[in-house]
């Protein structure tokens, strides 16, 4: 039984860093309505920022974090305004913003390799990872600790994109961008807005995962995860984003040490094809077709 | 000619008929393909098993290896052909990611993160030439058919293509088959050539650095997809130096082309007689 | 028996009732059209009949067969064609290739065949290069046959929309919006082709349509709906001068 409740933990926990990943990627699919790759660069430097000014420049944690929330909030939106800025205003096709943005991850990618090193890092020890102890369960304290953190910053995003002005403008600019500004809201301010929540939840994410696990170039890798998250929580949905992570999460987790934990990815891609073939539109979501 | 500039050639080859799949495949019928790697490790292992374990003669392995390279695609295809655009693209990802799973850990059949050594050097330039132009010529035929203007239609606007009677689902199997049949001859021929395999080698670098290819000589034209394929795939062997750099160097490039040119080089232009001719009358008169 | 029959037609996005118990029957050979203000449920029709949409309730059956639960290809070779309200041309395609895709069915040469040429494939070809100009010279686009589509005149795109649908050599086509931003010549010289090709090619016609004196000129038979139901039907005579749809339509047609 503690075994199963231990790996519920688990699960919950890393289903709110998926949460923190699929929710940014969300917010950007629903404005712009492409699939932003390069979501994965700003996640991993996040954590990389983190991570330096934990050890580099020694700084304590409650400095640290912000610093990296920000930085990669701010790497969003250069890469909006270099990368996608220019392709959105000339009214090309959404492929062409995919295409950019698989570019920009490229780039993020290889450019760290090639600079900061290949290796694999580790976060310093941030927490004491003595567990709770509750009757003779053990809880991870780290896991808690992640779990609040990121429960905290998905509820202020909610609050952020659900009740204030900026938010009413951003979901507005989500329905019709071109109605929205003919109603005085400035686009560009508003997509700006965007990629930095974006950013600032995937630097989030990427510093939180550094902590439990690792850091490393290719870890922009887990904005798979966050897309299997959306897919099953239903596209375009920011509830439906959370549940998809935190049952994504929970799945994986169970599947790793249940069955087996070399192949929990095929779990992961397994439960994303499930749900495409039984509910496409996802948990939450609802499919609206083509218009003809 | 030197072996050096043989091994570049091959290798182009190699490249190319992975890279004419793609073409097809994301540049005409518009399914964007991130996970042609796992397609040629599909092909790569199937044909490298065959010729070293059961010593298959080279030809009906790398037959082989196209057949099982069809057939994941049939398989894989039957759920994600029906997604947009951009989901699509992601499930052919993680399709790769779980090919270099199931390789890496499927360790008495495939040799694991280590792969197998000592594969006959069966692929030749000559061999690689014919298959190339095989490649070649098949897929200059199918674009050129009504099948071919079936597929376009199809990346146009899927909605007035069934309209027009068009069954676009089965039209992105057809595209995603010959795709998957191409990768899977060039990972077999880039088996026997190197060696030996390891999952490393069909990462995401590799399947990155074959759509950059397409991209990059226009992803509506063959003759751009031949032009890239043999740019993109001499030029960092004959610049070893900046090998770290090329990645970084791949993803700027494509940025730009989507900001300045997004029909990349050659945009829907191709190598034919009429398109020569009138060149050549443009600059003349 | 009708050419298409639509048997109390609905459909619920969510919430929202598009059509409601819509019927209407089509004789072979008729010029009809639909009606109503923008949201009415018009195209909605149109893509329930396309299996585009599939139907929350109600059946469609074309000729006989029933259609409803069909995939839109499978309805186009039935015989149905269409046009769309935001003209949706194969852009990369020139002219004659958008004429010439939609022959396809015209040739029958497989796919094996697409990648390896045999004479059988040369000889469709030709007969469906033959097609394509025979099309495009009845329409008057023959001189254009090689440009972009994409840089043809808006007015010539339409034309060449309903070129591309006229190639499927349909019993019935189904028209949205033709004459959408266009000015009063352009729509004209619209309503004078579809009148040609409604004689020429022994056709039968539904419209949906927003310009009053496009359909009043040319239909036989108008039904006009709003919020998806039909509140009225009959002649251009009955309809104009029927009180519900002047007020619910026309009526705001007028004051503009």
């Amino acid at each position: 039984m503690s075994t199963v409740l231990q790996q519920i933990i688990n699960g919950v926990s890393i289903g709110s860093v998926y949460a923190l990943i699929a929710v940014g990627y969300s917010l950007v699919y629903s404005i712009l309505k492409f699939s932003n790759f390069a979501h994965g660069g700003v996640l991993m430097l996040g954590s990389y920022f983190g991570f330096f000014a934990l050890t580099l420049f020694g700084m304590p944690f409650w400095a640290a974090l912000p610093l990296a929330i920000i930085g990669a909030g701010l790497l969003g939106v250069l890469n909006e305004r270099l990368a996608y800025r220019p392709i959105r205003i000339r009214n090309s096709p959404l492929l062409y913003l995919m295409i950019s943005s698989l570019g920009a991850s490229i780039f993020l990618e290889n450019f760290t390799i090639v600079t900061i090193g290949p290796n694999f890092r580790t976060y310093p020890e941030v927490f004491a990872i003595s567990p709770f102890m509750i009757g003779d369960l053990s809880i991870g304290r780290l896991d808690i600790i992640i779990f609040v953190i990121a429960a905290i910053s998905v509820a202020l995003l909610t609050w952020i994109i659900y009740g204030t002005r900026m938010g009413n403008a951003i979901r507005a600019t989500s329905y019709n961008m071109r109605v929205a500004s003919l109603m005085g809201i400035n686009p560009d301010m508003v997509v700006a807005f965007v990629f930095f929540l974006a950013g600032a939840s995937a630097g989030l994410g990427g510093v939180l995962f550094g902590i439990k696990y690792t850091v490393w170039p290719q870890m922009g890798i887990l904005t798979l995860k966050a897309f299997i998250a959306a897919v099953v929580g239903g596209l375009g949905s920011l509830p439906g984003a959370v549940l998809g992570a935190m049952v994504l999460g929970v799945t994986e987790t169970f599947a790793a040490a249940f069955v087996s934990s070399a192949f929990r990815d095929l779990f992961s891609y397994a439960l994303m094809i499930i749900i495409i073939i039984v509910r496409p539109g996802g948990l939450l979501g609802t499919i609206t077709g083509e218009k003809a | 000619m030197s072996q050096y500039y043989i091994g570049i050639l091959v290798l182009i080859c190699i490249n190319l008929i992975a890279v004419l799949g793609l073409s097809l495949m994301t540049g005409f019928t518009g399914l964007f393909n991130f996970g042609q790697a796992g397609f040629l490790a599909v092909g790569a292992y199937t044909a490298t098993i065959l010729t070293t374990k059961y010593a298959v003669p080279f030809p009906l392995a790398l037959l082989a290896g196209m057949l099982v390279s069809v057939l994941t695609s049939f398989l894989i295809g039957y759920p994600t052909l029906r997604l947009k655009g951009d989901y699509f693209a992601i499930a052919t990802l993680g399709f790769s990611e779980v090919v270099r799973l199931l390789v890496e850990n499927l360790e008495k059949l495939t040799g694991g993160s280590r792969g197998i050594p000592r594969i006959p050097l069966y692929t030749t330039l000559p061999v690689a030439l014919v298959a190339t132009v095989l490649a070649l010529w098949l897929v200059a035929n199918y674009v050129r058919s009504r099948h071919g203007r079936n597929c376009v239609a199809v990346r146009e606007d899927e909605l007035a293509a069934e309209s027009i009677g068009i069954n676009s689902f089965r039209y992105k199997q057809i595209s995603f088959a010959i795709n998957a049949a191409l990768a899977g001859l060039s990972g077999g021929l880039l088996a026997h050539y190197i060696g030996f395999i390891q999952p490393s080698m069909f990462g995401i670098i590799k399947s990155t650095e074959l759509i950059v290819m397409v991209i990059f000589g226009g992803m509506h034209s063959l003759t751009g997809a031949v032009f890239a394929a043999v740019v993109l795939t001499s030029m960092p062997e004959l610049l070893r130096a900046a090998q770290a750099w090329r990645l970084v160097a791949y993803g700027v490039l494509v940025v730009v082309i989507m900001v300045v040119r997004p029909e990349g080089l050659m945009g829907s232009w191709e190598f034919t007689p009429a398109n020569l001719k009138a060149l050549f009358n443009k600059q003349g008169g | 028996m009708p050419l298409l029959e639509i048997q109390n037609l609905t459909k619920n996005f969510g919430g929202v009732t598009a059509v409601d118990d819509f019927s209407h029957q089509l004789e072979t050979g008729g010029l009809y059209a639909i009606i109503g203000p923008n949201g009415a449920g018009k195209t909605t029709i149109f893509n329930l009949i396309t299996g585009i949409y599939e139907p929350t309730e109600g059946e469609i059956s074309f000729d006989g067969d029933t259609i409803t639960s069909l995939r839109t290809h499978q309805i186009a070779a039935k015989g149905i064609a269409r046009t769309f309200q935001n003209i949706r041309l194969f852009s990369d395609f020139s002219v004659l290739d958008n004429v010439r895709t939609a022959c396809h069915r015209y040739a029958s040469y497989s796919v094996w065949e697409g990648l390896l040429p045999t004479p059988r494939r040369g000889r469709e070809e030709k007969d469906l290069a033959e097609r394509s100009w025979r099309l495009l010279k009845l329409v008057n686009l023959d001189d254009r046959a090689s440009e972009l589509s994409k840089n043809l005149p808006y007015g010539h795109q339409r034309r060449l929309e309903i070129a591309r649908a006229l190639a499927q050599e349909p019993k019935l086509l189904l028209l949205d919006e033709p004459a959408a931003g266009m000015n009063p010549d352009e729509t004209v010289q619209l309503m004078e082709f579809i009148e040609q090709i409604h004689e020429t090619f022994d056709l039968t016609i539904l419209l949906i349509e927003h310009h009053m004196e496009v359909v009043m000129g040319l239909a036989d038979n108008i039904v006009v709906i709003d919020f998806g139901r039909t509140i009225a039907q009959g002649t251009p005579e009955q309809v104009q001068s029927n009180p519900v749809v002047i007020e619910a339509y026309l009526g705001t047609e007028e004051e503009e």
